[in-house]
């Protein structure tokens, strides 16, 4: 009995303790009063969306903006994060004028926050669903000028779940394929030539594919002046390229072309 | 009031012997064979010697008399002794006077259609014109015929000579007063001129559209030293009207642009009431707005925007009223010409690294179909990347160094980019493009962008419109919000609302800005137009000014993009602020061919002076253009006419040129140099001819509307040419004494007379006074 009233005290402490890390993590991701790094303002935030994950092993798992890392960080919406954010944005401030913060910063669509956020990055999004008022806020974000890349997805099953979510944002609007000569493939680097990236897993497999998805899909969803909104990375992993950049048994390729259109990505948002 | 003013002149006359401008025309002079000093010497050896004898005998008279009574026996008969001596010196007046029958007066009736209005004469039924004959005929004409030739003309847009009364009628479209009295000078320079009497209302309505008289005109009359004696004639004020009184609004715009007029008016009768201001193209309103109207006979202004839609020459009507009761349903409305054109303007954006603000202006330009922005945006160090470009070699070397090129674009905004970016040259085409292309240059906030990125010491801190802190931090990355200043409430650029109290209001409930920079203080000549609040203080956003032939301006922040992503989805305040900012950036900025003329519509007279600036592509002035106008009008009307150059001023050239029929027209302009045959309108030039450009001029003749407004009678105009020419504003019922009075000057044939003083009334009854004070205060004093 003694055991178990002591483990449940236990347990009681490390929730406690767990939910005041979680507090003070998120802290560091909004402007707080501290001057460290993670607060300080910075004209590019790389942005990832934390959504609700509908399907899939983090079904119900959620975090975000002041609460996220409690029970929702290694949810679907964190894969690779936050390393592989971090290494963009240290390639992007090597290799672009962009002023960054060089650390991520966390969105969700509860809240209006995400207003200050032009460009956002999600991943696994075949997990993802919304509820009607984040499904309005996305597509309002869009609309207003946001733009959101997708990645981390694979094969046909994957691309279904996937748009299931986008048909609540956007319920007619096409999704297209992008040829070589749209402007997101030339906006900074020439990336005619483009090979599907794979995951940490051709390390161990040499698949560049995973489930069914066999070819790279570039594609997207654009405004009525035929802007890209939405820049969907389907059948690559472009995530884990950047996380498993400095390994050495990745290939230095993939990593580069990864880097590639990471940058072309948000250099487009940042002018289009 | 009048009455009281003839029973002035009356009693005037009867005391003093000569009517009043005897007295202040003539000049005093003593006609007594001693000098002045004499008599100033006397007096005072006088009233000492009295002073002396009083004092002598004041110890006996007391205590009946006192000191101050002694003193005022002493002046009053200091003053009678005084008086006597003058008289003696022979006091007199001598004053020009016109020989009789030697002399001309010309009597000039206004013939226009206001003096056909029925409210003069003493039942207020006659019309002007005929209670001017009336008058005339009443025995002023005789009168004067009597002393003097009399000669009769008509006045409207110019004067002519009339045989009788009864052939002028009141029917001319216009008054020039200014024009006809210079050509009544000039063409009567022959003839000895003693003075004119002027009949009307006094409604001047020239072509420079001022309503006043001209310096000119008072000058030629002053040389020929004519009087004018003007008889006003009509109601002095209305007692229910609404008049507009001008309205002001550019002569360009864009197509799809908002753009303000202000409109100025004034009541009577309806202080308190509103008022509906409408303008509209034909058929079609283009914008309205209520308006409460002020106390009667004040001035009120009232801005109005509008949207005048797509390109062409538009003839703006714009009404205020009618309302109920009002006497002239005429004056309500004025016709203004507006050319709108849908000419792309462009405009060079250089970033110096990517950033929102640079994506979300581009985005709002992109719903502009006039304004283009060609952007080079320097993506990485050694990176740049271009957006808008009409052809893939635009900008491919990066910022142009020479001027053809730069000068192509009509506006240049210069983000977070630092200015040694810039070499000196192209610093200094920066200067030029503004001073001597007049274009539009807009400095952003940023990381590298004005202190912070070395602008105030730079070649070009000239253009900027304020001093910028000498401090290299000036720009910070948080949040501040935006206000209106009272110079933003209504000023185009800043108009997200019309109404310049919603206008301040919508602005406050803008979200907050990403950023600010601390530019500085604001120049002199420089407005302001919105501030930030940044903590305690309030430091300018947006500053405009001008700046040689072109125009500058800062919004110092990168921050505005919020706006579109925070506001609601639909909320336009965004893009409406760089669209309007962007389009007030271009809109002035000249081409290389420039036609003006001092007035888009021309009221009853067709006479057009049409100027145009000249420049080479480098936009140095072109002396040795061929310039040429194309005029185009109703009925098929078709004239070139070579414009002059203006010895004054090097590519400025010049053409007069008469509309002859009323209706709109067009002037087109072409220039053209070198030595092949000249070409028209946008045909390529040929035969090694450089073709400099053309533009086009819309103006229109509207005949007969001038006379509809300024009805009442024009006091203040025929008051101040009488008394500036040295003539006298008269009244007609007053104007019975005009033959007597019009004599005193020295126009024409003149002759001096000297109008003896001593006998007039009132020097008699001045001595009964002093000699009766004396007698009644002595009798009171008990010392008769």
């Amino acid at each position: 009995m003694k055991l178990l009233q002591a483990s449940s005290a236990a347990l009681v402490a490390m929730a406690l303790c767990s939910a005041l890390y979680a507090y003070q993590r998120t802290a560091d991701f909004g402007f707080g009063d501290d001057d460290s790094q993670s607060n300080t303002p910075a004209e590019f935030y790389w942005s990832r969306l934390s959504y609700t994950a509908g399907t899939g092993s983090s079904f119900g798992s959620y975090g975000g903006w002041g609460g996220y890392g409690g029970y929702g960080y290694g949810g679907t919406w964190s894969r690779d994060y936050p390393k592989a954010d971090r290494q963009v944005l240290l390639a992007m401030k090597r290799l672009t004028r962009i002023q960054g913060r060089s650390t991520e910063q966390v969105v969700n669509l509860d809240s209006d926050d995400i207003f200050n956020y032009p460009w956002v990055y999600a991943v696994q999004v075949q997990t993802w669903s919304f509820t009607d008022e984040e499904a309005k806020r996305l597509r309002e974000y869009l609309l207003k000028g946001g733009f959101l890349m997708v990645d981390d997805f694979h094969g046909s099953a994957d691309w279904e779940e996937f748009m299931n979510g986008m048909r609540e944002v956007f319920p007619d609007r096409p999704v297209e394929d992008l040829d070589n000569k749209d402007e997101i493939f030339h906006v900074l680097y020439d990336l005619d030539e483009r090979m599907q990236v794979p995951g940490e897993q051709y390390i161990r497999t040499h698949r560049t594919y995973e489930k069914d998805g066999y070819v790279p899909k570039w594609r997207a969803i654009r405004d009525d002046k035929g802007r890209i909104m939405v820049a969907i990375c389907h059948n690559m992993h472009l995530g884990d390229a950047w996380e498993w950049a400095d390994d050495p048994e990745y290939p230095e390729p993939f990593a580069s072309m990864a880097f590639r259109v990471a940058l072309n990505y948000i250099v487009y948002g940042m002018t289009h | 009031m009048q009455a009281a003013g003839t029973r002035f002149r009356y009693m005037f006359q009867f005391f003093f012997k000569y009517p009043i401008p005897v007295f202040s025309k003539g000049q005093f002079v003593l006609l007594g064979a001693w000098p002045g000093w004499v008599l100033l010497l006397l007096i005072v050896a006088c009233m000492s010697a009295l002073a002396l004898l009083i004092r002598s005998r004041l110890p006996q008279a007391a205590p009946k008399i006192s000191k101050w009574r002694a003193g005022a026996v002493w002046l009053l008969q200091s003053l009678l002794i005084a008086t006597v001596l003058v008289l003696l010196w022979q006091p007199a007046i001598t004053v020009a006077e016109l020989a009789p029958q030697q002399n001309v007066i010309a009597i000039v009736m206004d013939d226009s259609r206001s003096m056909a209005i029925a409210d003069s004469g003493s039942d207020g039924k006659l019309t002007r014109e005929a209670a001017a004959a009336k008058v005339l005929e009443g025995g002023v004409l005789a009168g004067l015929q009597k002393k003097f030739q009399t000669r009769l003309y008509r006045l409207d847009s110019k004067v002519a000579p009339a045989v009788k009364l009864d052939e002028i009628q009141p029917s001319a479209s216009s008054t020039h007063i200014n024009d006809g009295l210079k050509q009544l000078a000039s063409e009567t320079s022959d003839l000895p001129i003693g003075a004119v009497v002027l009949l009307s209302d006094g409604s001047e309505n020239s072509v420079d559209g001022s309503g006043d008289l001209d310096l000119e005109t008072i000058n030629v009359l002053r040389n020929r030293r004519i009087p004018v004696h003007t008889v006003g004639f009509g109601k002095e004020q209305a007692a229910h009207d609404l008049e507009v009184n001008d309205v002001r609004v550019a002569f360009r715009a864009m197509a799809d642009s908002r753009i303000p007029a202000t409109v100025t008016f004034h009541q009577r009768g309806y202080a308190g009431s509103k008022a509906l201001l409408v303008v509209r193209d034909g058929n079609k309103t283009l914008g309205s707005q209520e308006i409460t109207l002020g106390p009667d006979g004040s001035t009120q202004v009232a801005t109005m925007f509008f949207s005048p839609g797509g390109a062409g020459a538009k003839s703006l009507h714009f009404s205020l009223g009618p309302l109920a009761g009002e006497e002239n349903l005429q004056n309500n409305s004025v016709t203004r010409l507006l050319g709108v054109t849908d000419d792309k303007r462009r405009i060079l954006y250089v970033e110096g690294e990517p950033r929102w603000e640079y994506k979300f202006i581009r985005r709002a330009e992109d719903d502009d179909k006039i304004v283009q922005v060609a952007s080079m945006l320097r993506t990485t160090e050694n990176k740049i990347y271009r957006q808008g470009i009409s052809d893939p070699k635009e900008l491919e070397n990066g910022f142009p160094v020479r001027p053809e090129d730069l000068f192509s674009y009509q506006g240049i905004i210069l983000g977070s980019v630092e200015a040694g970016y810039f070499t000196p040259l192209q610093q200094e085409l920066l200067r030029e493009f503004v001073d001597r292309r007049g274009g539009g240059l807009l400095f952003l906030g940023g990381r590298f962008s004005l202190g912070d990125g070395g602008w105030g010491g730079s070649g070009v801190a000239d253009l900027l419109p304020t001093i910028l802190p000498k401090s290299r931090t000036t720009f910070h990355r948080d949040p501040a919000t935006a206000e209106l200043t009272a110079a933003g409430a209504d000023s185009p650029i800043t108009r997200l609302m019309d109404d310049p109290a919603k206008n301040i209001e919508r602005w406050k409930k803008l979200t907050y800005l990403m950023d600010y920079q601390d530019a500085g203080t604001p120049k002199p000549g420089a407005t302001v137009l919105a501030q930030v609040n940044a903590g305690q203080r309030k430091l300018p956003l947006l500053v405009t000014q001008n700046y040689g032939r072109g125009r500058t301006a800062l919004m110092a922040t990168s921050g505005t993009w919020r706006w579109q992503m925070s506001q609601p989805l639909g909320d336009m305040a965004h893009d409406m602020f760089w669209q309007q900012l962007l389009r007030w950036l271009v809109l002035d900025s000249p081409g290389q061919v420039v036609a003006s003329a001092p007035a888009h519509t021309l009221m009853d007279d067709g006479r057009i002076q049409l100027s145009a600036s000249v420049r080479d592509k480098d936009y140095m002035p072109a002396p040795d253009a061929r310039v040429t106008a194309h005029f185009m009008g109703p009925d098929g009307i078709s004239v070139m006419v070579d414009m002059a150059p203006a010895p004054d001023n090097p590519g400025e050239f010049r053409a007069a040129w008469t509309a002859d029929k009323p209706g709109s027209y067009l002037a087109e302009v072409t220039a053209q140099r070198g030595a092949g045959e000249p070409v028209k309108g946008a045909e390529k030039s040929r035969g090694g001819s450089e073709d400099l450009g053309t533009d086009v001029l819309p103006f229109e003749r509207i005949d007969g509307v001038a006379e509809n407004f300024h009805t009442v009678q024009n006091r203040d105009l025929l008051e101040k040419l009488a008394s500036e020419t040295g003539g006298r504003y008269w009244k007609p019922e007053e104007l019975s004494r005009l033959p007597n009075e019009i004599s005193y000057s020295d126009a024409g044939i003149s002759v001096r007379d000297i109008k003896e003083l001593w006998n007039m009334p009132v020097v008699f009854l001045l001595l009964l006074l002093l000699m009766s004070a004396e007698w009644l205060l002595r009798r009171k004093w008990g010392v008769v």
